[in-house]
């Protein structure tokens, strides 16, 4: 279609480029082209290890800073209330080009590292206050627990000091042992005190009862609040314990034991007054650490509040330089080390951008030495670009996911634009969804905007994405469904009904008579409801997937010429096209044309039976040339359905043998002219374009001829009789199954239909006839259910179901008649898709 | 009369839509695309109805 434009029918037109840059452009330069976002460059140094490249060492710089900007980006969201960052599309951005780039992105590597060691501190001290304050508010419940004990041992003790009152023991004994009591509210047993796991507190009781064999004392309650660890967020449990003994050697075993179990111990006093001191001191150290606690929180928020700031900026710098510094890893050195050799792919029609783009690049950097730019000759294959707008971008896609067309072969993807939402229409045909799913679709386009700067989840993602491939999914089910005069089940009669029903008969059912009318547009309403509706919607349908089955596939195969004719490949459309062609249409088309032909015939004045077109299909591959005169379709049947026949078991021989017995012909021409082996079609010259009048460098040479090398098939020819085998036999077997395969067109609108139906009457038909106002609430309780229903499982599933089939026949029935899909996607420096990948 | 005359006539008329669609889409950078989805979308809607008018001309069977 002209030069003028790109369109979508094939795939652009590449050039190698070889950029020469000077050094001290180049960071400047690849940037500039990388905001350009149309270069895919080529690596130069395949062999080189990734550690000994030239750039190594920025590239760990900006690795450094990428783990700082994440490190920062995790601390941020791990905070409870949220941190907001700045959108990128708000903040200022930070210059990394021109003469003070490289003083910005060190003061930035500084900044980063300050930012990064000063939170580290932070969260360091808030670690080390946090874990102080849960040892405080350990001792604080052990001192409680233990005062519970002491009190509830001071009125046994008054019992025991009873019973001691002995009058065989001696006064005097009796007197020291008062003052004893009196001076120490306590036993004389020795006490230990600490907290322990509640899950090990059995376990801890039993083993001390066993070491100790039983000389101990112990009680144990349980403190009621969980600890929650702040690093992990994990609750534990703990209990109180306190263990009296007698002994040193007792109490250093008990010690060891509770050492062993992991419990901790603390001093607590035998003393009230010196207890109540330590509480009371244990408080005030709590309250004092909480402050200290609050206040560093404030302090790590302001400071990460502070980081949100610019953490979008940073981040995209760091991006973008580290990308940079990969691309610039890419390139080549020249002898002097003075130049960079650069290659890429470039779409042909972007020329004159990249060059602006370059001298854009020098004069922001300040330098007067413009990079060169080269056209190279090759034979290897460019890589596939189409340039899609955000409409067509959907539907290139889809298409794309099946595999990437090779370079400059015919587009699927600008057909799909139609055929996939037509086809996806006839299995979902029906109004009232397709008004859903149209408005639906609508919505998401008027907030496109907005949504495609946020990031969405992956399903509302994936729907967004597709918005304009379900706004014509949409569009053309509104048609399908005018044409199946259906809508939410119900049919619509717009027009006179081509039928006239009497009066029920004598078993209750009403026949209808034809009464001349043509319903002009769509299914006529009264076979709406019908009993034998069914019969005649079935061959309707059946016989349509097959008509606009035969059509894609024709459709499909004709898009085979254009390849032919652009490739240069005239042996392909005799060989292959043509005897492809006449297979289809000598079976499929003619029964394509007795499907209309049955139809356009008025039976009732013709004396035969209307034929069935299935067993005389059959007929014609299993027994030709006989065809029951009573069952014919039309005079001189039995004739030309031989003559088709032949046709048909002509062309594949033909499809089997052209093709081969050419190459062969031609392989034995140039062999028989002394050729050895490799290509004769080596470019060894090279057209340059030079943009620039400057001198080529030498390094240019070296490395043109490595690049001359090409990957050349073999023209190996069992290996060429193989694949044309392979491809005849698929081509004839896919014929048939694909022609059947077809038939899901009639399958899936007639589910659709039925699942609608069945969901209209068991909800809201049953509930129509109630009145009052009680009717009027459950007949709203049940549209309400009917609606979600309709929209979850008519529109999402079933829409879902048919997406997926039409998609299916574009790839496997369609694509396979024409489609090679060999080719490699065009992935250009850029760095707006950069922000995609993440 | 339910005849095939109408089948014709809307035939001659979408092919008549599908040139004015190739000859008067304005060039830019969007012109095949548009002119392609323009004439398939002619084309496969006229199918559709032309099939669904054609199986209902001379019916088999009758609605009961």
């Amino acid at each position: 279609m002209g030069d003028d434009y790109p369109t979508l029918f094939r795939s652009e037109q590449m050039s190698l480029m070889q950029f020469l840059i000077p050094t001290e452009v180049a960071h400047d330069t690849v940037a500039e082209l990388g905001e350009l976002g149309n270069v895919q460059f080529k690596d130069l140094n395949p062999a080189v290890n990734p550690f000994q490249r030239s750039f190594v060492g920025e590239i760990r710089r900006t690795e450094e800073m990428t783990r700082r900007v994440r490190f920062f980006e995790s601390q941020i969201q791990k905070e409870k209330d949220v941190v907001p960052i700045r959108p990128l599309y708000d903040s200022a951005p930070l210059l990394t080009v021109g003469p003070s780039a490289a003083h910005n992105i060190d003061e930035l590597d500084v900044t980063l590292a300050e930012h990064e060691k000063r939170l580290v501190q932070m969260n360091d001290s808030y670690k080390t206050l946090s874990e102080r304050t849960r040892e405080l508010v350990e001792a604080r419940h052990v001192l409680r627990e233990t005062a519970v004990f002491f009190e509830k041992a001071e009125t046994q003790h008054t019992d025991i000091r009873t019973s001691f009152d002995d009058s065989s023991a001696p006064l005097l004994q009796h007197d020291d042992r008062e003052q004893q009591y009196s001076s120490t509210v306590q036993f004389d047993l020795e006490f230990i005190a600490g907290t322990i796991d509640r899950t090990r507190i059995s376990t801890f009781e039993r083993v001390l009862w066993r070491v100790l064999r039983g000389n101990l004392y112990m009680n144990h309650t349980d403190i009621t609040e969980p600890f929650v660890d702040p690093a992990t967020g994990t609750e534990t449990r703990k209990n109180v314990f306190i263990i009296f003994a007698h002994g040193d050697a007792l109490l250093a075993k008990i010690r060891k034991v509770a050492e062993s179990m992991g419990a901790t111990l603390y001093p607590i006093d035998a003393n009230a007054d010196k207890r109540s001191d330590s509480l009371r001191e244990v408080t005030a150290r709590l309250e004092d650490l909480e402050t200290v606690l609050y206040n560093t929180g404030l302090n790590r928020r302001s400071k990460l509040l502070k980081i949100g700031e610019n953490l979008a900026r940073w981040q995209d710098v760091v991006r973008k330089e580290k990308a940079i510094y990969e691309t610039m890893n890419l390139f080549n050195f020249d002898v002097r080390r003075k130049t960079l050799v650069a290659e890429g792919w470039v779409p042909t029609r972007d020329l004159t951008m990249i060059q602006l783009a370059l001298r854009h690049a020098t004069e922001a950097s300040g330098t007067s030495v413009v990079p060169i730019l080269h056209e190279l000759r090759t034979s290897k294959t460019p890589p596939t670009f189409t340039r899609t707008n955000k409409f067509t971008e959907g539907f290139q896609t889809i298409m794309d996911a099946y595999g990437i067309a090779t370079y400059q072969e015919v587009n699927p993807g600008l057909f799909a634009i139609v055929t996939f939402p037509f086809l996806f229409a006839v299995m979902f045909g029906d109004i009232g969804h397709g008004l859903i799913i149209f408005f639906a679709a609508l919505y998401m386009i008027y907030q496109e905007k907005k949504w495609a700067r946020q990031e969405l989840d992956e399903i509302l993602g994936q729907f967004f994405y597709g918005r304009y491939i379900i706004l014509l999914m949409g569009t053309f089910s509104v048609y399908t469904g005018l044409m199946y005069n259906d809508i939410f089940s119900k049919s619509l009669h717009i027009w006179h009904s081509g039928w006239d029903f009497l009066e029920p008969g004598s078993n209750g059912v009403s026949y209808a008579v034809s009464n001349g009318h043509m319903y002009p547009f769509g299914v006529d309403p009264a076979w709406h409801g019908a009993d034998n509706g069914l019969v005649f919607t079935n061959s309707y349908k059946m016989k349509m997937s097959i008509v606009l089955g035969v059509i894609h596939m024709t459709f499909a195969l004709c898009l085979q010429l254009p390849n032919h004719i652009k490739f240069k490949r005239p042996l392909d459309i005799y060989a292959n096209f043509i005897p492809q062609m006449i297979f289809l249409q000598s079976i499929f088309g003619y029964l394509v044309v007795c499907i209309l032909y049955k139809w356009s015939i008025d039976w009732s004045t013709r004396d035969t039976e209307p034929p069935s077109l299935l067993n005389m299909l059959i007929a014609m591959l299993l027994s030709p040339g006989k065809v029951d005169a009573n069952a014919q379709l039309y005079p001189g049947q039995s004739f030309i359905q031989v003559v088709l026949l032949l046709l048909a078991v002509v062309c594949v021989p033909w499809m089997l043998c052209m093709k081969p017995y050419f190459q062969w012909k031609e392989i034995q021409m140039i062999q028989g002219q002394g050729y050895v082996g490799l290509s004769h079609h080596n470019g060894g010259h090279r057209e340059s374009t030079d943009e620039v009048l400057e001198g080529e460098e030498e390094g240019n040479g070296r490395v043109i001829v490595e690049e001359m090398e090409e990957e050349h098939e073999q023209h190996d020819f069992s290996e060429v009789v193989i694949h044309q085998i392979i491809h005849t036999i698929e081509f004839c077997l896919g014929c048939i199954s694909h022609t059947a395969s077809y038939l899901r067109l009639w399958a899936l609108s007639l589910a659709h239909a039925q699942l609608s139906e069945v969901l209209w009457s068991m909800t809201i038909e049953k509930f129509l006839g109630m009145s009052g106002i009680f009717g009027t609430i459950i007949l709203a309780i049940v549209v309400v259910f009917w609606f979600s229903a309709t929209v979850f499982i008519l529109c999402i599933m079933e829409g879902l179901s048919a997406f997926l089939h039409a998609l299916r026949l574009h790839w496997v029935e369609a694509n396979s008649k024409h489609y090679q899909g060999e080719g490699y996607l065009f992935t250009p420096l850029s760095f707006a898709k950069l922000d995609e990948k993440e | 009369m339910a005849s095939v005359i109408p089948v014709i006539f809307i035939l001659v008329v979408v092919l008549g839509l599908m040139a004015c669609g190739f000859l008067f889409v304005p060039k830019g950078p969007n012109q095949t695309t548009i002119r392609t989805a323009i004439m398939l979308t002619f084309a496969s809607c006229y199918l559709m109805w032309m099939v669904t008018y054609m199986a209902q001309l001379h019916p088999l069977i009758s609605s009961s």
